[in-house]
């Protein structure tokens, strides 16, 4: 009996897990195809055409690839420098008005981006922030604030306070503080909240396709067409290239934090 | 001591200025100049004057109805099935005894796969040409691709809906899982010793225990694919329209004399988003109170 029902839940993760991957594989198959015709369940030839566009420089794909890198990390960037000290309040502080102002950081969870931002895409004509790089940032930051402070506010409602006062106490000033002991304690959180701005904002295709009025141009917005008139063999390769683009970012960060917080740790070990 | 006081009392507001500078500026400025030009203000091409024409139009239009239940249907259909899927991925994945590292980190891969590639995903699998299709026709269930029911770009909604649930299943399995795998042990060990079954753990022990989480991720996967417009515009019928599809049309419509019914659509998603929100918190506070 016992031995059934793990049988049972087996193959319940078994079928989820073939849900979210089979569709994966199958991206990955028709970048490398030549030919698939109806009714073929694999292709009948492989070819290497879609990406010898891709790395060819006249498709300006990489470019744009190291370009979007490089907005989606400024917005990263940004947004934890000013997620973290927001949370930081919203976690360990009491004070008036803290109701109305956790409402307004997690509204934009519920009222979409794109409306946002058609309301504000004349101020930005008139202000010259639209179609420049960093009206791009600015209203990226908006739909990563929210879920930033979500993963940070609960890092710190867990540590506390604690920690810094006795820093204080033993005659640290505030940027020591920060440095040595709120910094490394919140390190894990960080790294969280920094992956999740970074894919919310390397996954943005309209709000930038808005603001960016086709001056800014992203990956995202490079492999839309491609989508949207149904090229499969294209659209795969794009699409493959965006998530390993994603998972090597986030292994890359994790793996530099995990070196950094272990000599940290090896440091704290000696004194 | 005053002066430190003070000082204390401020650091809140200090600390969070930068956001809030952000938010009032861009977010909160945003909805307001959207609000104005929904009311047909619109200084750029000589709308100068006020009124509610534009939401009686688009209010009383045929469509519109169609529109807001196909947004309500879509949106609500997939976030339901995927809090329960998700919920059962993650309690599924609790109950596999042994290593686990590499299920853990796969599930989780469609988390930072954006929307589009989901469309994607969805086109190649389901769509008259795609591999579900061709798998029907090799066990001879089919003879023509035109015999396999079309369920993208269709009233339906099957293929939206599918793209969702393909990005919320993971989403919502990794918020439960990772409060599971926290309280599971050691909570569900007692019940158990208190003679209760593997069921009764799961509803009075484990499922109020999740339940905020849950909720909140519902509200997250709820409002954003209610206002969300790439699935939609991509895997949508023609007729209806969603609403944010709507709104995409009148906006990149050449005649900038529409753009108030654009507004119009953005803030009725808008309202619509944080009325049913306001709800379903109450629903939600209400049956909480009760199970405690």
């Amino acid at each position: 009996m016992k031995e059934k029902t793990k049988l049972v839940y087996k193959v319940i993760v078994g079928i989820f897990l073939c849900f979210l991957l089979l569709p994966l594989a199958v991206i990955f198959i028709w970048s490398f195809t030549k030919n698939w015709p109806w009714p073929k369940i694999l292709p009948e030839n492989f070819g290497l055409r879609g990406w010898l566009y891709f790395i060819n420089p006249s498709s300006k794909s990489i470019s744009t690839l190291i370009f979007s890198i490089f907005l989606s990390f400024t917005v990263t960037v940004i947004t934890l420098g000013i997620t973290i000290p927001a949370a930081k309040a919203l976690a360990l502080y009491r004070f008036k008005g803290k109701k109305l102002i956790e409402l307004l950081i997690f509204a934009p969870i519920i009222v979409p981006t794109v409306t946002v931002a058609m309301g504000i895409h004349l101020q930005f004509i008139k202000i010259g922030l639209a179609n420049t790089f960093l009206g791009v940032v600015l209203v990226q930051l908006i739909p990563c604030i929210p879920y930033s402070i979500r993963i940070l506010k609960s890092v710190f409602e867990l540590i506390g306070e604690d920690m810094e006062l006795q820093a204080k106490v033993l005659g640290a000033n505030s940027l020591q503080t920060f440095i040595y002991i709120t910094f490394p304690i919140l390190l894990p959180g960080v790294i969280s909240a920094g992956s999740m701005a970074f894919i919310v904002s390397f996954s943005q295709y309209f709000l930038t396709f808005l603001i960016g009025g086709g001056k800014i141009v992203t990956f995202s917005m490079l492999m839309f067409p491609y989508i949207q008139s149904g090229d499969r063999m294209m659209g795969s390769v794009y699409s493959v290239v965006f998530i390993l683009t994603t998972l090597t970012f986030l292994i890359i960060v994790e793996k530099l934090t995990n070196k950094f917080y272990k000599n940290k740790l090896k440091e704290h070990n000696y004194v | 001591m005053k002066v430190i006081n003070l000082k204390e009392k401020l650091k809140p507001y200090l600390l969070l200025s930068p956001i809030l500078f952000i938010l009032i500026t861009i977010f909160v400025s945003g909805i307001i100049m959207g609000f104005i030009q929904s009311l047909g203000y619109f200084k750029a091409v000589g709308l100068t004057q006020f009124s509610l024409q534009y939401y009686k139009d688009v209010l009383g239009s045929k469509g519109f109805l169609s529109s807001l239940s196909f947004s309500l249907y879509t949106a609500f259909t997939s976030s339901i099935i995927a809090i329960v899927c998700g919920v059962l991925l993650s309690y599924a994945i609790l109950q596999i005894k042994g290593k686990k590292e590499v299920v853990e980190s796969l599930y989780r891969v469609p988390v930072i796969v954006p929307h589009i590639v989901s469309v994607l995903l969805i086109y190649n699998i389901l769509s008259q040409s795609g591999l579900i299709p061709r798998i029907f026709y090799e066990a001879g269930l089919i003879n023509d691709h035109s015999q396999f029911p079309s369920v993208l770009y269709e009233g339906n909604g099957v293929g939206i809906i599918m793209a969702y649930l393909w990005k919320e299943i993971p989403f919502v399995a990794l918020t439960t899982y990772t409060i599971l795998s926290k309280v599971s042990n050691k909570l569900s060990d007692v019940a158990r010793n208190l003679g209760g079954n593997k069921r009764q753990v799961f509803f009075y022990v484990l499922l109020p225990l999740i339940a905020p989480s849950v909720f909140s991720s519902f509200i997250i996967i709820f409002a954003f694919s209610f206002g969300a417009y790439e699935v939609p515009l991509l895997l949508g019928p023609t007729q209806p329209k969603a609403l944010s599809v709507q709104a995409f049309i009148q906006y990149s419509s050449p005649i900038l004399a529409n753009r108030p019914y654009a507004m119009v659509y953005n803030i009725l998603i808008t309202l619509i988003a944080l009325i049913l929100t306001g709800l379903y918190y109450k629903a939600f506070e209400k049956t909480y109170k009760y199970h405690r």
